[in-house]
C-alpha cells in the first residue's frame, strides 16, 4: 500500500470557537461521518455489545495508522495476542511485520489462569510499559480494548475509580490519540463507570447489531463529538474481508453527473418515442406486469451497447444468468458472446441471502473493478425480499446514487401487480432518482392480446405521449406503426 | 521450631531468592513488600534474598518479565514457575507455594 502523508484536518466547529485537530482513521467511510476523523490527542470511546465490532475497529485504527506513518500501541484486556494476530490476518493485516518494524506494539493486559492472586493490585506496570514504548516508538495512536474487562480485576469501586482516573490522566498528558472500547451496562454499579467514561471522552461512537426481518445488520452512530460537527444518523456498515466498510451516505444531488449523450435503446422506434433515445448517466425504469417484455427490452439494449464495445453489469435478482441468456435467444437477442468476451457480466443474486449492506458493497466493488458504462437491475421489485421494503428502498437509493455520481446509466425493471398506481409503477419512492419511465402492458382484445408500450416520464426531453402496440417476434422487439 | 515439608526434590533448597516487582510507592506494592519481609524474617532467616524492581523506573524489566500488574512476586529459587500478583494480604498463600507450614506461633 502506498504511504499516505499524515493529514491533520481541522474543522470549524462554530462561530468564534477554535477548530479542533483531527486524526483520520483511514477506515472506509468513517472519516466522512466524523467530518475528518477522531479528535487528535484526545480520547474516543467505542461502546458496543460483544460481537459489535469494537475490537476490529480498534485493530483497524492502529493498523491503518501504522501503514500511514503513525505508529501505535494496542493494549488488549480480553483477547490473547495470538488470537488478535490471527484475527488481523483474516483481514490481510500483517501485524507481526509491523511489530518487527517497530510501528506496532501489542500488549496483553491479562492475568493468565495459572497466576495466583492475593490481595489488591494495580495497573501501573502496564502504564509504565506503554509510556516507555510510546516514547521509544514515537507512537501517535493507542487502543485499549475491553476496558470493562480490565476493571473486573479490581474488587472495590473506589479502586476502579482511582485507577481509571490515573489512566485517563496519563492518556491526556501523553499526547496520543486514544481509542478505548468497552461494553455498555457491564460493570456494576453501571452508572458510575459509564458516566465517568462518557464524560471524559471527547468522542463516543456506538456500535450495534440488529436483526431486521431475520437478517442481521450493523449500525454505527456518533453519540457525542465535543467541538465538532458530525453525521448524526445511524450508519450501516459491514465487516468485510478487508475490514470495516461503511455504506456511502445519502444523496447529494450536486454530485450527480449531468446527462451525457443520447444512446440507442436498441429499438429505433422506441428511440423516436423518447425524442432520440436514452441519456447516458440517466436512470431508466421499465415497469410492467410479469411477461410484458421488460427483460427483453433490457437485453436488447445490452446487446446494442455491447456490440459497440461498451461494458454492462447486469444484476439479476430473479433469474439465473443461464436462464436469462436462454430466455432472450428466442427473440433474437444473443448475450452469450458478450459474456464470454468480458463486456457483459451477469451477476445472479438472491436478495434474501445477505443483508442490504453486503449486497451493496459487493455491487459497488464490482462496479469499481469492472467500470461498466451501464448497469441493469432486474428487478427492483425483487429487492423487497432483502429484509423488507425499507431495506430495499435504502439499498436502491444508495446504489443509484453511487451510479449517478459516476455517470453510469442504470436501467431498472419493476414488476408491477396490475394496479394502475403511478406510485407503484414508478418504483415506490425512488421516483426522484428515476429520469425515464417506460410502461409495458397487455390489453385484451376480442380475439387477441395486444402488447402496449408508453412513455410515462422522460426528464430532459420531449417524448411521445402515444400508447403504441408492439410485438415480440423472433427477431426482437417490434413497435408497430 | 520451623517445620519444612520435604519437597519432591532430593534436597530442600538452602536459599530462597525472591524478586518483587513494585510500582513505586503505591500502597499495594508497599504492603506486599512488608508482608514478604515478614515472611522471610520469620521463616527463612539468613536464607533469603529479596530483589525489588520498580517498574515505574524500569519499564523494560516489566516487559521482559511480562509483568503487567503490581505488585508481582516471582520466586526464582526454588525454581517454582508461579507468579503471585497482589498485595499479599494472605501470607498463607505464599507459604503454600513455598511448601512451608505455619509455625506454632501463628496457629
Amino acid at each position: 500500500m502506498a504511504k499516505k502523508k499524515e493529514v491533520l484536518k481541522s474543522s470549524m466547529s462554530g462561530k468564534g470557537r477554535r477548530a479542533i485537530k483531527k486524526i483520520p482513521t483511514y477506515i472506509n467511510g468513517l472519516d466522512e461521518i466524523l467530518n475528518g476523523g477522531l479528535p487528535a490527542e484526545r480520547t474516543t470511546l467505542i461502546v458496543g455489545e460483544p460481537g459489535s465490532g469494537k475490537t476490529v475497529m480498534g485493530m483497524e485504527f492502529v493498523y491503518r495508522g501504522a501503514n500511514n506513518g503513525e505508529s501505535g500501541i494496542f493494549l488488549g484486556f480480553e483477547e490473547s495476542l495470538k488470537s488478535l494476530r490471527q484475527n488481523a490476518f483474516t483481514f490481510g493485516w500483517d501485524f507481526p511485520s509491523l511489530e518487527k518494524e517497530g510501528r506496532l506494539f501489542l500488549l496483553e493486559g491479562r492475568l493468565p489462569p495459572e497466576i495466583i492472586v492475593s490481595g489488591q493490585l494495580s495497573l501501573k506496570p502496564l502504564l509504565s510499559i506503554i509510556s516507555g514504548k510510546a516514547k521509544e516508538m514515537k507512537a501517535k495512536r493507542i487502543v485499549m480494548d475491553a476496558l470493562d474487562v480490565a476493571f473486573r480485576l479490581f474488587d472495590e469501586p473506589v479502586q476502579v475509580r482511582a485507577e481509571l482516573h490515573q489512566l485517563l490522566e496519563w492518556l491526556a498528558k501523553s499526547g496520543l490519540t486514544s481509542l478505548l472500547t468497552l461494553k455498555p451496562r457491564e460493570y456494576p454499579p453501571g452508572s458510575l463507570f459509564q458516566d465517568f467514561f462518557y464524560s471524559m471522552a471527547d468522542c463516543v461512537i456506538n456500535l450495534d447489531t440488529k436483526i431486521l426481518n431475520q437478517v442481521s445488520t450493523r449500525r454505527l452512530w456518533v453519540a457525542k463529538y465535543r467541538g465538532s460537527s458530525f453525521g448524526r444518523n445511524e450508519y450501516p456498515f459491514i465487516i468485510s474481508e478487508k475490514g470495516i466498510r461503511t455504506i456511502p451516505i445519502t444523496c447529494f444531488e450536486l454530485r450527480h453527473k449531468p446527462f451525457g449523450q443520447r444512446i440507442s435503446s436498441g429499438i429505433p422506434s422506441l428511440d423516436a418515442m423518447l425524442g432520440g433515445g436514452y441519456f447516458q448517466s440517466s436512470c431508466i425504469l421499465l415497469a410492467g406486469e410479469p411477461g410484458t417484455g421488460k427483460t427483453l427490452l433490457c437485453s436488447t439494449f445490452v446487446q446494442k451497447v455491447c456490440q459497440a464495445g461498451e461494458k454492462v453489469l447486469y444484476v439479476s435478482f430473479e433469474e439465473s444468468p443461464a436462464a436469462l441468456i436462454h430466455n432472450v435467444t428466442s427473440a433474437g437477442v444473443f448475450l452469450e458472446p458478450f459474456e464470454q468476451a468480458g463486456n457483459l457480466k451477469i451477476m445472479g443474486a438472491m436478495p434474501e441471502a445477505t443483508g442490504v449492506e453486503e449486497h451493496l458493497i459487493k455491487l459497488i466493488d464490482l462496479v469499481e473493478e469492472m467500470k461498466p458504462q451501464h448497469v441493469i437491475i432486474d428487478a427492483i421489485s425483487a429487492c423487497e425480499r432483502m429484509a423488507g421494503k425499507e431495506a430495499s428502498f435504502d439499498f436502491l437509493m444508495r446504489f443509484l446514487n453511487f451510479l449517478k455520481e459516476r455517470g453510469i446509466t442504470s436501467i431498472l425493471t419493476n414488476q408491477t401487480t396490475g394496479t394502475k398506481s403511478q406510485i407503484e409503477i414508478s418504483g415506490n419512492g425512488i421516483s426522484s432518482m428515476v429520469d425515464t419511465v417506460i410502461f409495458l402492458s397487455y390489453i385484451q382484445g376480442e380475439k387477441e392480446i395486444n402488447r402496449l408500450i408508453q412513455i410515462l416520464k422522460c426528464r430532459g426531453s420531449g417524448h411521445s405521449n402515444q400508447i403504441r402496440k408492439f410485438m415480440i417476434k423472433d427477431d426482437g422487439f417490434k413497435i408497430l406503426d | 521450631m520451623k517445620k519444612e515439608r520435604i519437597s519432591d526434590k532430593p534436597r530442600s533448597p538452602a536459599h530462597y531468592h525472591f524478586r518483587l516487582f513494585v510500582a513505586g510507592d503505591e500502597i499495594n506494592s508497599r504492603k506486599a513488600q512488608e508482608t514478604l519481609h515478614q515472611i522471610c524474617t520469620r521463616y527463612l532467616p539468613g536464607q533469603h534474598k529479596i530483589e525489588i524492581i520498580d517498574v515505574l523506573k524500569d519499564y523494560k524489566a516489566a516487559l521482559t518479565n511480562e509483568i503487567f500488574f503490581a505488585p508481582t512476586l516471582v520466586i526464582l529459587s526454588p525454581p517454582i514457575q508461579t507468579k503471585i500478583v497482589g498485595s499479599l494480604n494472605d501470607p498463607q498463600k505464599i507459604l503454600d507455594v513455598l511448601g512451608l507450614a505455619k509455625t506454632k506461633e501463628d496457629e
